[in-house]
């Protein structure tokens, strides 16, 4: 089963989300009761990334 | 046998792998296979009573079988943590700013080595700054050492982040100082979410977006509307899901300077700080009348967006699209215990969807939610 995993923080569209267990070609069914989302919360307290100092913009 | 919480979500199931702290929304047929799987029972037996739920020949239904357990095998491998080297991290002599602030009637002393550290935390709390002490509750060092941020508290080791991972630094400074100013240990917080929270002095509303899509702005415009101010950028919750004040400035881009001017006219003096990477220049608001006793539960989720060609919409968002754009953007503690209150706690809620570019229209809308009149 191939699938890429996604850990992004910001703006993950349900596209991005959306996995599948497998592939069942005729099997419609298994696909439909195959597709899941796979959501990842931070694995650390953040603030916005934006904030002065980024970049050495002084 | 690991530790899993499955919750029902729509007609979905919600599945919480501890070892991998993933959510994973499943057909309930799917979460089902994942219980017995986790409960140890053998595939024989979960075959044969898949066979029953599903008309699919034997072979496709073995296949599936498989893949199911892979699925499972991949969200409960036990995640890696990520060694801290604690050594060579010895403080430097001088520092370019020591600054004092009084919080909650404590004071905290902030070490700063380089003007890119100081730029990184003071604009948040300048407006709390007082007068240097001899005497301090709280002594926080950052510092250089191998071009990474390190940051020590009251002398002891705390963490250290390459200067891409910034924003995880100011993350921990931002949540040491939380766990001080309430006395309250980490374990003790369900989450900590990307979100502007805004209060009636009854309940609180979290404003949710992506960067940009004017979350501090409302904020700030419902601040001066009569609102309170309870949040911005850096949303606490306990785990008995109460939301608290955190005392951060409100970030304001400049470009919004001008419509916040007619309510907050010390912005027109308040000082710019440019960054070239994100071509943009910001100012901070200091927020108005923190209250660290307010303890306020959550009324609703509103991802909001400002649109120059929408002058109002509210439209509610399903229980699976909120939570889709919740969790990546959040930290939420990953104890068994938190990840069940923060289920809990999100199952329960309404969640809206609000476009705007008319903010008296959006500051009723806002209101109407707090008093059940949408």
């Amino acid at each position: 089963m191939k699938k890429k995993k996604k850990n992004t923080s910001e703006n993950i569209t349900r596209k991005e989300a959306i996995k599948k267990i497998g592939d069942y070609g005729k099997y419609s069914a298994l696909t439909a009761i195959g597709t899941y989302l796979l959501l990842h919360p931070k694995t650390a307290q953040a603030r916005s990334p934006a904030n002065p100092g980024d970049g050495g913009g002084f | 046998m690991s530790k899993l919480i499955i919750k029902t979500i729509e007609d979905k199931k919600i599945v919480w792998f501890q070892n991998s702290n993933s959510y994973l929304i499943f057909e309930p047929l799917v979460a089902e296979i994942l219980c017995k799987i986790d409960n140890g029972i053998p595939l024989g037996n979960i075959k044969k009573w898949c066979s029953k739920k599903i008309e699919i020949p034997k072979e496709s239904i073995s296949e599936f079988l498989k893949n199911v357990y892979a699925v499972y095998n991949e969200n409960n491998l036990l995640l890696k943590k990520k060694e801290i080297k604690v050594s060579n991290c010895k403080a430097p002599e001088i520092f370019i700013s020591e600054k004092y602030y009084f919080i909650n009637n404590l004071i905290f002393k902030i070490q700063f080595e380089t003007e890119f550290h100081l730029l990184k935390i003071h604009p948040n709390f300048a407006h709390l700054e007082i007068e240097s002490e001899p005497e301090y509750d709280f002594n926080y060092t950052v510092f250089n050492n191998e071009e990474s941020i390190v940051l020590l508290k009251n002398l002891d080791f705390i963490g250290k982040w390459e200067h891409k991972e910034a924003h995880i630094f100011e993350g921990k400074l931002s949540m040491h100082l939380l766990i001080d100013i309430y006395k309250n240990p980490e374990t003790e917080w369900m989450g900590v979410f990307h979100a502007s929270a805004v209060g009636n002095g009854k309940e609180s509303i979290l404003i949710l977006g992506a960067s940009g899509n004017g979350k501090s702005t409302s904020l700030a415009l419902l601040n001066a509307n009569g609102f309170d101010c309870i949040a911005d950028d850096f949303v606490p919750i306990d785990n008995d899901k109460n939301i608290h004040a955190y005392p951060a400035a409100i970030s304001i881009k400049k470009s919004v300077i001008k419509t916040l001017l007619p309510y907050y006219p010390e912005l027109k003096n308040s000082i710019e700080y440019p960054f070239k990477k994100m071509n943009k220049t910001v100012c901070f608001l200091p927020p108005k009348n923190i209250n660290f006793d307010v303890k306020l539960k959550c009324k609703a989720l509103v991802f909001i967006k400002y649109d120059s060609r929408v002058e109002i919409e509210i439209t509610t968002v399903s229980k699976i699209e909120a939570l889709q754009q919740l969790i990546p953007d959040s930290w939420i503690s990953p104890t068994d215990k938190n990840v069940a209150v923060f289920l809990d706690w999100f199952l329960k809620l309404s969640y809206y969807q609000l476009t705007y570019s008319n903010n008296t229209k959006m500051t009723t809308i806002i209101e109407k939610i707090f008093n059940d009149e949408l």
